[in-house]
């Protein structure tokens, strides 16, 4: 019998023809693996190998080995059958036709046309571009109401600004003339009614005055329509005295057919 | 194909040419075919699949890039295109199982009769192993060693780290070999 070595061990674990269970549990061989270490290692280190190989999935030991060695490249070489395959009678003519219905491919001008004319046929276009229209207004110039406030706003201050002056200086004027008058009417008036006559307010004047005013004009109104009553009247009167005649037909002309 | 043509013919295209677009149809046909058949499953629905893909295509052919951008963007359309139809699909109906019988009626162009058989079973195994893969998997074989894409575009196109995808793709190719095996066996004992 050969003396075992560690290269021994190893070529007839990796042997095919040998079965490696049998062939360390020799008495040479379980003795020399007993003693050398590195044969240990080796031997639970292709152990370890063969349980991850047996938990490759699907399938057998000698199958996966096959995969491995020349099934794969073999597999592989084939592959590109699969590349072409004819699809059948008919089928370029049927791609041809679902194609041929398509339009063809046009620009980006010509589909906004086309497109801006489906939406302008639209029912309730004009709603829509008032709506985007009015939106687009407010977005740029901001709230119209807020505008419409802003602007009274500044109107009342513009006006207090430009006619406060002339107004104060038209109510000074009107208190300087009350002043200067008032010491001259004083003295006639208590000659008139035998008692002191107090000057009546600016206010009252200008109301007495405005209503003595609204009463003329109401009388005059009211006198015109009095004398267009009495002439509308007397319009008629003469209206009904005088003869009917008819002005389309002359009187003695013949007669109408009455058929 | 030939694809010296292709960069011509994707360019009539662009410009609107209805003859080159029909061309076009004629000759990428059995590949978007073949890659809407990879991911329906189905004969039939892969024709659906297929004919939206086209149709995709042709509404936005005045954008198609030119040169060696467009495979790659042909692509990943028709892969994003498959992806929703296998979303609608699956809230429409349970997806189809692979059809054994249906593969086997793909027909096979190579010339010989016993070529042909050859090759056609062995299309249906190919296509019964690779429905067995993970969709992830499935893709990166479909792309990578199917039509033959870079991995980089792969990686891409299915919008995952190139690391990922070079790990997979090895570990999907010994994965499709073990289901090929396993699928040669159970024939050749039944």
């Amino acid at each position: 019998m050969n003396r075992i070595t560690c290269d021994h061990v190893r070529s007839e674990v990796l042997d095919p023809g040998t079965v490696p269970g049998d062939w360390v549990r020799r008495p040479d061989a379980a003795a020399h693996i007993q003693q050398c270490p590195a044969c240990q290692d080796w031997l639970d280190a292709f152990a370890a190998g063969q349980q991850a190989w047996a938990a490759v999935p699907a399938g057998d030991f000698a199958v996966q080995v096959m995969a491995r060695t020349s099934g794969a490249d073999e597999v592989v070489r084939d592959l590109p059958l699969l590349s072409d395959m004819d699809p059948g009678p008919g089928f370029a003519e049927r791609v041809l036709l679902a194609t041929s219905r398509q339009p063809a491919p046009d620009r980006w001008r010509t589909r906004a046309a086309g497109a801006w004319r489906v939406l302008v046929r639209r029912p309730r276009f004009a709603w829509e571009a008032a709506y985007v229209a009015t939106v687009c207004w407010v977005l740029v110039f901001g709230n119209p109401v807020g505008a419409i406030e802003w602007s009274a706003s500044n109107i009342g201050a513009a006006a207090r600004e430009r006619l406060g002056p002339p107004v104060e200086e038209l109510r000074a004027d009107l208190e300087t003339w009350r002043g200067r008058l008032a010491p001259e009417a004083a003295p006639a008036q208590r000659a008139l009614s035998g008692r002191p006559v107090e000057p009546a307010p600016p206010v009252a004047r200008a109301w007495q005055a405005a209503t003595e005013w609204l009463r003329a004009v109401a009388a005059s109104v009211v006198d015109a329509i009095a004398a267009a009553w009495d002439g509308a009247a007397a319009w008629l009167e003469r209206l009904a005295r005088e003869p009917s005649s008819s002005p389309t037909e002359p009187p003695g002309g013949p007669a109408r057919s009455r058929q | 194909m030939d694809a010296s043509d292709l960069p011509t013919l994707v360019e009539r295209c662009r410009a609107g040419d209805a003859t080159a677009w029909e061309t076009f149809v004629r000759q990428m046909q059995g590949r978007l075919f073949a890659l809407a058949y990879s991911y329906a499953g189905d004969r039939e629905d892969a024709r659906d699949l297929a004919q939206e893909i086209f149709v995709r295509l042709y509404e936005s052919r005045g954008q198609w890039p030119s040169g060696d951008e467009f495979l790659p963007w042909l692509f990943r359309v028709a892969r994003n295109r498959s992806v929703d139809y296998l979303r609608r699909r699956s809230v429409r109906r349970p997806a189809a199982t692979v059809d054994e019988a249906d593969i086997a009626e793909l027909p096979d162009l190579s010339p010989g009769a016993e070529a042909q058989a050859i090759a056609s079973d062995r299309r249906s195994l190919l296509h019964a192993a690779l429905r067995s893969l993970s969709a992830i998997n499935r893709e990166i074989v479909v792309l990578r060693d199917v039509h033959g894409l870079p991995i980089q575009q792969v990686a891409s196109i299915l919008g995952v780290p190139l690391g990922t995808v070079k790990s997979r793709a090895s570990r999907a190719r010994v994965e499709l070999a073990a289901r090929v095996l396993a699928l040669s066996r159970g024939r050749g004992e039944a």
